[in-house]
């Protein structure tokens, strides 16, 4: 271990990726990729959503074979032909999506697979037990698995590759399904497992996180390599200009084209979870033509239960939700839809598109009952198809065509998909939650891009984003939200990320001239 | 670093322990119960020593089902076809029996029968990808006429066999503990509060059982133990709840869901040799009777776990025997311990301030005692039928908190995941 520790200039490189080419049946996934990764860091690769990073990684961890060039590790080429060959190399990888079992214990998810090590009784225990306090990962081995939060399973997919003995461990994607605290701790974590003289390979589009955590970062655009920095001499406008080959896009609004016309009004919302307790509470909010009403809050704290309420799939107990000058309340989903409420939910997979159809069936959910889509009591297959083409085109959906299942598009396209066809049908307001999220830089200036352009001809927006930039960046009012309450309204002009972090936790917007507290006297008004 | 020492995980004690010390206390209290019951009622056959063998006899082929349908589902695969792969345990148990003349070859092929349903079982939803509930209604339907057809081929000219039945065959031997019979079996007939009902209890778990329930009863333990206590129970289970997890971990997916299903097949197929030669003598046609589907019914019952499943056949077996044996008078009996019951739900129901479901609880508690008191008897329909009720209410106030294993039924292909 000791020999390996600062990764000094005799040691040979963990892992050295050279020439490597990976064609699939019509794309070169990978183009001759060259990465040099030193011992006992922590070494990030950047790209764009279907750059190429996962085609690579599931090359270094054996899950498919290059079809030029070589992989070292430790200085000696090796040839993985599975995950298994990459274990007994000493490499281990945390997928993106958990490959976890809800219903068996921390220990057993971990020991799974790997029974021969330590048996699955006390001398297991006492190895997870160990491990964990070793790299600080705090998992205790006995708890159901159902039980943990998404930081802490990730902590356990974290720890079954230590178990397993990895040397190098590849992370892809590991901060998508993190809020901002347990990015802070996987960070930690990642650091002490540099300290104990581990070799961390980190995947990530995230600028901000890897300029925070890298020690190199290698940039990847189109499949192939096309610089390797060191984060303490680059910025991440510099980063960003790499991958996209062009500029970093900052969200931003020109000039208000806010209008007195209230277009959604709520009035005094309460809604209620099963066993009665409060979820929402005296929500009012007015939302007027050509405004972007931003919503700040730390995840649960009432958002998703508030656009559940406008979109008519979970009843209000009282208040009332205004389209218009109608009253909508009670309403079924569909008729609030057809009256012109667009919807882009916060979790794309349980609410906005049917992986296993194919994507013109899924432009018509949602519309079916809507031209393109329908004549008449029938489906115009037809007009689907064309319409589907168009939003293709015009919001630059990356697919080989309107045949293909939802379910092959990366997350960004599915995203860019569900804006476009919810912006087809003129709708008067639409409530976005995390319209960009796991969207790659370039996706991310466009749905931005839209959002504009969609506000200024008159579309009223509510928008609800975890990313704190975004929403002072693209809000014309910003609203924090807390325990069901919103207990502040800011200035987006004027408000920073601090201020607004600090009122989301329930300190207040902490300047000079307000007093700290809950104001509750906003919801009030 | 100072973030991570403030959000320390709440560290929670597991609640197993406790759990299995609060089933033994239920367990117990129903025993006190059904003791008081048959103090009140003067029906000794309540907690007979027959009444246990009894209830043995019933219990064991639901309960061979329902570790068959634990195996099975464990490892991701709904096996509906245990009543089929139990009626190859009765045909073949009685062929071999039959024409060997030797129980034990009967067993060993009634076994093989079932095991060759799981195998169709297998082939059809592990390898082929049909929807499990499909291919096991096959089998069940597959089941009972090809096992027509071979006996009308080979037991129709058999003497005392025919086109639905076999010839009588051989018994197996039984075991017992030659002293308890006679050591308590006054005490049992004194008809003390807690102690006789306790006497009969030993005496019907120690004396003359067939080797063949004493077989069942072990494989209870047996299962547990290589379920939950094995790397290899371990792998099975990790198939049940993310068969994509278990890929991506070096666990041959399929092979583990096949090796469950054939046991499952197996276990079926001895609860189907058990049927045929040990609750009777004759293989019938018709002879499982459902006991596929409430062995699969006790399973949830027991929330996928052997102990709790065993229960749930022993619950079943009860109020079996009790229709066979008591008739009348006993099930009638039963009432008073059912309203005991919900008196008790009520009041639990009542503390945790659900007073509307408290309230109706104890509404039917007041309509069945009434029943019982105004009544000296049910009517010969209700009791029938006494299991099969039981079997409907169990499943209604007893699935509440369920936990079946997560990708059960699921058709799973390789490399589905990432």
């Amino acid at each position: 271990m000791s020999s390996t520790q600062s990764g000094g200039g005799a040691a040979p490189p963990a892992v050295e990726l050279r020439g490597i080419t990976k064609r699939f049946p019509g794309v070169v996934a990978n183009h001759d990729i060259n990465i040099t990764v030193r011992p006992g860091s922590v070494h990030a690769i950047v790209g764009e959503n279907g750059a190429g990073k996962s085609t690579l990684m599931k090359t270094l961890y054996g899950m498919h074979q290059p079809d030029e060039g070589t992989v070292s590790v430790d200085g000696q080429v090796v040839r993985l032909h599975s995950p298994s060959d990459a274990i007994a190399h000493g490499i281990g990888m945390v997928h993106q999506h958990f490959m976890l079992a809800d219903n068996l214990t921390v220990l057993e998810n971990v020991v799974l697979g790997a029974e021969r090590l330590h048996g699955i009784g006390a001398r297991a225990r006492a190895r997870v037990r160990e491990l964990s306090a070793q790299y600080g990962l705090r998992v205790d081995p006995d708890r159901l698995m159902e039980e943990l939060g998404v930081g802490d399973r990730q902590r356990v997919e974290i720890l079954k590759v230590l178990y397993r003995g990895a040397r190098i461990v590849i992370l892809d994607e590991p901060t998508a399904v993190l809020v901002p605290q347990e990015v802070d701790e996987l960070f930690d974590n990642l650091r002490e497992l540099k300290r104990e003289g581990l070799t961390v390979i980190f995947i990530s589009h995230k600028l901000d996180e890897v300029l925070s955590v890298a020690d190199t970062i290698t940039v990847i655009r189109r499949g192939t390599t096309v610089a390797t920095v060191d984060p303490s001499g680059t910025t991440a406008r510099d980063l960003a200009s790499l991958m996209v080959g062009g500029e970093l896009p900052v969200p931003g609004l020109r000039e208000s084209t806010v209008t007195d016309e209230v277009v959604l009004d709520l009035r005094d919302l309460r809604v209620e979870a099963a066993d009665g307790r409060p979820v929402l509470q005296d929500v009012s909010l007015r939302i007027r033509r050509g405004e972007i009403v931003g919503i700040a809050g730390v995840e649960g704290n009432g958002q998703s239960e508030l656009i559940e309420t406008i979109m008519g799939m979970r009843p209000a107990v009282s208040g009332r939700v205004e389209l218009g000058g109608t009253d909508i309340t009670g309403w079924t989903t569909r008729a609030i839809r057809e009256a012109g409420i667009g919807y882009v939910p916060e979790d794309r997979h349980r609410h906005g598109v049917l992986l296993e159809s194919p994507l013109w069936e899924n432009r018509v959910l949602g519309h079916q009952t809507q031209p393109p889509n329908s004549k008449g009591l029938l489906i115009d297959r037809a007009g689907a198809r064309a319409d589907t083409e168009r939003i293709v085109a015009e919001y630059d959906v990356r697919t080989p065509g309107i045949d293909v299942l939802a379910g092959a598009l990366s997350g960004g396209n599915q995203q860019k998909l569900i804006v476009g066809r919810e912006m087809s049908h003129d709708p008067k307001v639409l409530v976005a939650a995390h319209p960009t999220r796991g969207v790659d830089v370039g996706a991310q200036a466009a749905i931005w891009g839209h959002l504009r352009a969609a506000r200024a001809k008159g579309l009223a927006v509510l928008l609800i984003s975890a990313d704190l930039d975004e929403l002072i960046g693209m809000s014309d009012t910003l609203h924090v939200i807390l325990r069901g309450r919103l207990v502040a309204e800011a200035d987006p002009a004027t408000v920073t990320p601090e201020q607004l972090g600090s009122a989301m936790t329930g300190a207040g917007l902490s300047s000079d001239d307000e007093e700290p507290g809950p104001r509750e006297d906003e919801a009030e008004a | 670093m100072s973030q991570t020492l403030e959000v320390a995980t709440p560290q929670v004690a597991p609640p197993r322990a406790r759990n299995r010390w609060r089933i033994l206390s239920i367990v117990f209290a129903a025993f006190v119960a059904l003791s008081a019951v048959r103090m009140f009622t003067g029906q000794p056959v309540l907690t007979g020593s027959g009444t246990i063998q009894a209830t043995l006899a019933f219990a064991v082929p639901i309960g061979l089902a329902g570790l068959g349908g634990l195996w099975a589902e464990r490892a991701g695969v709904v096996n509906i076809g245990l009543e089929g792969m139990m009626v190859f345990g009765t045909w073949f148990g009685a062929f071999a029996a039959y024409t060997t003349g030797n129980p034990w070859a009967g067993l060993v092929a009634g076994v093989l029968g079932g095991v060759f349903g799981g195998l169709i079982h297998a082939v059809a939803t592990v390898t082929f990808g049909v929807d499990h509930i499909v291919s096991g209604v096959a089998i069940n339907i597959l089941a009972v006429g090809a096992m027509r057809y071979l006996s009308i081929l080979y037991f129709q000219d058999a003497p005392g066999g025919g086109a639905s039945q076999s010839p009588p065959l051989p018994g197996f031997p039984r075991v017992g503990l030659p002293f308890v019979d006679s050591l308590l079996g006054p005490v049992e007939e004194r008809q003390w509060f807690l102690v006789s009902d306790l006497a009969g209890l030993v005496i019907g778990l120690t004396t003359d059982m067939s080797v063949v329930t004493l077989l069942a009863i072990l494989l209870v333990p047996a299962s547990y133990w290589l379920l939950w206590r094995t790397p290899f129970g371990l792998r099975l289970r990790s198939c049940g709840e993310n068969p994509d997890a278990a890929e991506s971990l070096g666990v041959r997916v399929n092979g583990y869901k096949y090796v469950a299903v054939l046991v499952s097949g197996g276990l079926a197929g001895l609860g189907g040799v058990f049927l045929a030669m040990v609750a009777s003598s004759i293989y019938q046609e018709g002879q499982t009777g459902g006991r596929g589907y409430i062995g699969l019914a006790a399973m949830i019952f027991g929330n996928w776990r052997p102990g709790g499943l065993a229960m749930g056949a022993g619950l079943f077996g009860y109020t079996d025997a009790l229709q066979v044996r008591g008739s009348g008078g006993a099930v009638h009996a039963l009432l008073v311990l059912i309203a005991l019951a919900l008196v008790a739900v009520a009041v639990w129901q009542w503390l945790r301030g659900r007073r509307i479901v408290a309230g109706v609880s104890l509404g039917f508690a007041v309509v069945l005692g009434a029943w019982y008191l105004l009544t000296d008897t049910l009517p010969r329909e209700l009791v029938t039928y006494s299991p099969h009720i039981a079997t409907l209410l169990v499943m209604a106030l007893a699935t509440q908190r369920l936990r079946p294993p997560a990708a059960a039924g699921r058709p799973w292909r390789r490399g589905g995941g990432s």
